[in-house]
């Protein structure tokens, strides 16, 4: 007969999972508040650091399934993104790198100011630039969201996840080589990685639409094909230690692209697609201690405050070149909050491949903590107060 | 309140009103995109003019007036370029079409205006339904008396247009095998239909509008969706059973040939009009709703049937000199090619075959909206 121990740790995750799951359906009734913030706020309360049901992280089949799930939203996110706007429209082009460059600075002279050593506070200057594309899309489709501030937060944060995956790379690179002499070397390999992880994805795009067109399938549901075809290519990252946020993007752009129809009725991949975002949610805030949570609070709350005001800023200046007004402007900048999935998973797997950034994770531990409960909730009010949201919940 | 005088216009002008659809280049449903698109649109000058419509996902656009087809189809391609550019600065699609093949009406937002509201109250979720597109076009009218002689004199022509311009084959993702479904939609709302009866205006306004006002069912003109329906404050007239077709030089097209018709009419060598055409009108609507330029309709003052298409030509080539001496003879060409071929709805179908879903069809309405 297994001891009572081993029982226990077998149903951890189960018990996890369908208790997040819980609070998430009660939490939303109850408040109106998106379901991942009590999805992260139950993987936090159940982690090994805290009430300690779940067992400590450590890579393994709950950060590959972690892996698929933020996958699958990566690809959604990708198939939503319309290139052409940026040729369109290059005052959004210039929006998103301004945000994303002032993240960087503020982010870093924070960092710096709070005594961080300066390669780990490029490193989180690097992350902070992203925007979660998990939370994003979950929280657009949750609140079945539609309009400028909607588009432009989905593809201000596809540009800005490039953009911290190409810049944490080059960091990573810099900081194992230590030396300036290998910055070019750093820059190259991380070019290339991108570059690779794009190209796999755009070739999966391509194989795929090829695939369902021969067989006829592109009316009906091509969710299984395409769900398949993440897991793959996520399996195919890790094998080659690619960039999985890279070639997910790349493959729901090329998916798109190809005009294979992804239909409403697949939005966030049906039950599948639930499923996984609980765990994705558990999984990342299970990672979190709150040790180290209030260690760095207030470096954090810093860093926090800093990235909203300059994500802000640095898009509402566009805005009225751009064609909207400064209001919505304003709240996507404010929308693009969401962070944390990002950054946990980014170190997560610089740690599984042997590089060990425990500066980084402790210095991001609280920022991940506050925007995985927070920043749903502001990219909803920012959705809700720019009247994108069904009628009813503009009062809200 | 009394019904407004008849407002003189000059005979023949005329002038178009399209309702366009704004789609999401995302997953090409609907998006509520009207406030983003009219805040854009309104820090330039347009051309014409441009208003929201009942829901969020619509927009109407309309010419000035006009008295060739030229210049009408000149200010159309000007607005719609105006319109693309802007469309494109905020990667929204736009397109014509009758209706938008998948949408579903309980994911669209009523436009915040107090008028809107008040038939979103009234109305429920018809409101909502009315996320339909279609082209009305206005006639300028001497009087009021050969305002309402013109409008009872088309209803034997309306099919024509149903059929010409019919681009809305597909409802909620599915083959309605109607060519134009939009107007199943229209004749929900009770005051639908046609105008009674009555070729004098002071009979009409004194008589007819004030019951109808003293009923407390009614408050003005835009109380009725008549298939053609009077608009004392233009002085004209406005034919409303047009899908708003893929293009806008099929828009003008039917314009002109609705311009040449009126001029027919007034010359007044037709039988004039009476209440008994009426009794084959709502069947002949619906044949050119269900089967377009393949029904049938029978003539209202000699009971015979006739295939629509030949009806169509025929009448495309009596309406040949007045074309000619109003400056339409493009447009009764392009409507003649119309005749000859396929319509909208049948591209729209074809574009369903090619892509194998509604998605498609919508990114073919949009690609050539863009002309």
């Amino acid at each position: 007969m297994p001891d009572l121990l081993s029982i226990l740790t077998s149903l951890a995750w189960p018990v996890a999972i369908a208790l997040a799951w819980l609070a998430g359906e009660f939490g939303q009734h109850f408040t109106g508040l998106p379901r991942v913030t009590f999805y992260g706020l139950v993987g936090f309360a159940l982690a090994s650091g805290q009430v300690g049901i779940l067992p400590v992280p450590n890579g393994g089949a709950a950060l590959v399934a972690a892996d698929i799930a933020f996958g699958l939203m990566l690809f959604e996110l990708g198939y939503r993104i319309n290139l052409r706007w940026f040729r369109t429209n290059p005052w959004l082009g210039v929006a998103s790198l301004v945000e994303a460059g002032a993240t960087f600075a503020g982010v870093r002279w924070i960092a710096l100011a709070f005594g961080t050593e300066p390669t780990t506070a490029l490193m989180l200057a690097a992350l902070a630039m992203a925007t979660s594309p998990a939370t994003v899309v979950r929280v657009v489709n949750e609140q079945r969201a539609s309009g400028q501030v909607t588009e432009r937060v989905m593809h201000l944060a596809a540009v800005n996840c490039v953009l911290a995956v190409f810049a944490f790379n080059l960091v990573v690179g810099y900081w194992m080589f230590r030396s300036t002499e290998d910055l070019g070397e750093a820059a190259w390999l991380s070019f290339r990685s991108l570059v690779v992880s794009g190209l796999a994805g755009a070739f999966a795009g391509v194989a795929v639409s090829a695939l369902l067109r021969a067989l006829g399938n592109l009316a009906q549901d091509a969710t299984v094909a395409f769900a398949l075809s993440v897991i793959l290519l996520v399996s195919v990252t890790y094998t080659f230690r690619l960039s999985p946020v890279v070639a997910a993007l790349a493959f729901g752009l090329t998916a798109r692209h190809r005009r294979v129809a992804y239909g409403q009725a697949q939005r966030s991949f049906g039950a599948l697609g639930d499923l996984l975002t609980v765990l994705l949610y558990v999984y990342c805030a299970s990672m979190l201690d709150w040790r180290i949570v209030t260690a760095g609070l207030v470096p954090s709350l810093a860093m926090v405050a800093v990235r909203l005001v300059t994500k802000t800023a640095g898009v509402a200046l566009f805005s009225p070149l751009s064609g909207i007004s400064w209001r919505k402007g304003a709240l996507t900048g404010l929308g693009l909050a969401p962070l944390s999935i990002f950054i946990i998973l980014v170190l997560e797997h610089a740690r599984v491949s042997g590089v060990a950034l425990p500066a980084a994770a402790q210095a991001m531990a609280a920022v991940s903590l506050l925007l995985e409960l927070g920043a749903p909730v502001i990219l909803q009010r920012a959705l809700v107060w720019a009247r994108e949201t069904p009628e009813g919940q503009h009062g809200a | 309140m009394a019904l407004e005088p008849f407002a003189k216009s000059n005979a023949l002008t005329f002038g178009v009103e399209l309702e366009l659809q704004l789609v999401s280049l995302s997953d090409f449903d609907l998006t509520p995109a009207s406030p983003d698109l009219l805040h854009l649109l309104a820090q330039k000058p347009f051309p014409g003019n441009v208003t929201p419509e009942i829901t969020e996902s619509m927009i109407e656009i309309n010419s000035s007036v006009q008295t060739h087809h030229k210049p009408l189809l000149a200010e159309l391609r000007a607005i719609r370029d105006t319109l693309v550019a802007a469309a494109d600065k905020l990667n929204i699609g736009i397109c014509g079409g009758g209706t938008h093949p998948f949408q579903h009406w309980s994911e669209q937002k009523i436009y915040p205006k107090q008028r809107f509201q008040e038939l979103s109250v009234l109305y429920g979720y018809l409101a909502k339904q009315f996320t339909i597109f279609g082209q009305h076009v206005h006639i300028g009218c001497s009087s009021g008396d050969d305002a309402l002689f013109l409008l009872h004199s088309l209803s034997r022509y309306v099919p024509h247009f149903i059929a010409l311009s019919a681009s809305s084959p597909f409802v909620q993702g599915r083959d309605t095998l109607f060519e134009s479904a939009r107007l199943n939609s229209v004749f929900a709302f009770p005051m639908s239909g046609r105008a009674p009866f009555c070729l004098r205006w002071d009979d009409f306004a004194n008589v007819y509008y004030a019951k109808m006002e003293a009923t407390g069912i009614i408050r003005s003109m835009k109380d009725f969706y008549w298939d053609i329906r009077p608009k004392p404050e233009y002085g004209t007239i406005e034919l409303r059973v047009c899908d708003t077709p893929l293009t806008v030089e099929r828009a003008a097209a039917l314009a002109g040939y609705l311009q040449a018709l009126c001029r027919h009419l007034l010359e007044r060598r037709e039988a004039a009009p009476c209440e008994d055409d009426y009794l084959v009108y709502n069947y002949n609507r619906f044949q050119a709703c269900r089967f377009g330029l393949d029904g049938a309709v029978t003539h209202p003052k000699t009971y015979q049937t006739v295939a629509l298409r030949e009806d169509i030509l025929q009448t495309l080539e009596a309406m040949e000199p007045h074309a000619e001496s109003l400056g339409g003879s493009s447009a009764l060409a392009h409507l003649r090619d119309v005749a000859n071929g396929a319509s909208d709805a049948n591209f729209l179908r074809q574009q369903f075959g090619r892509h194998g879903g509604c998605e498609g069809v919508v990114d073919e309405a949009i690609r050539v909206f863009r002309g």
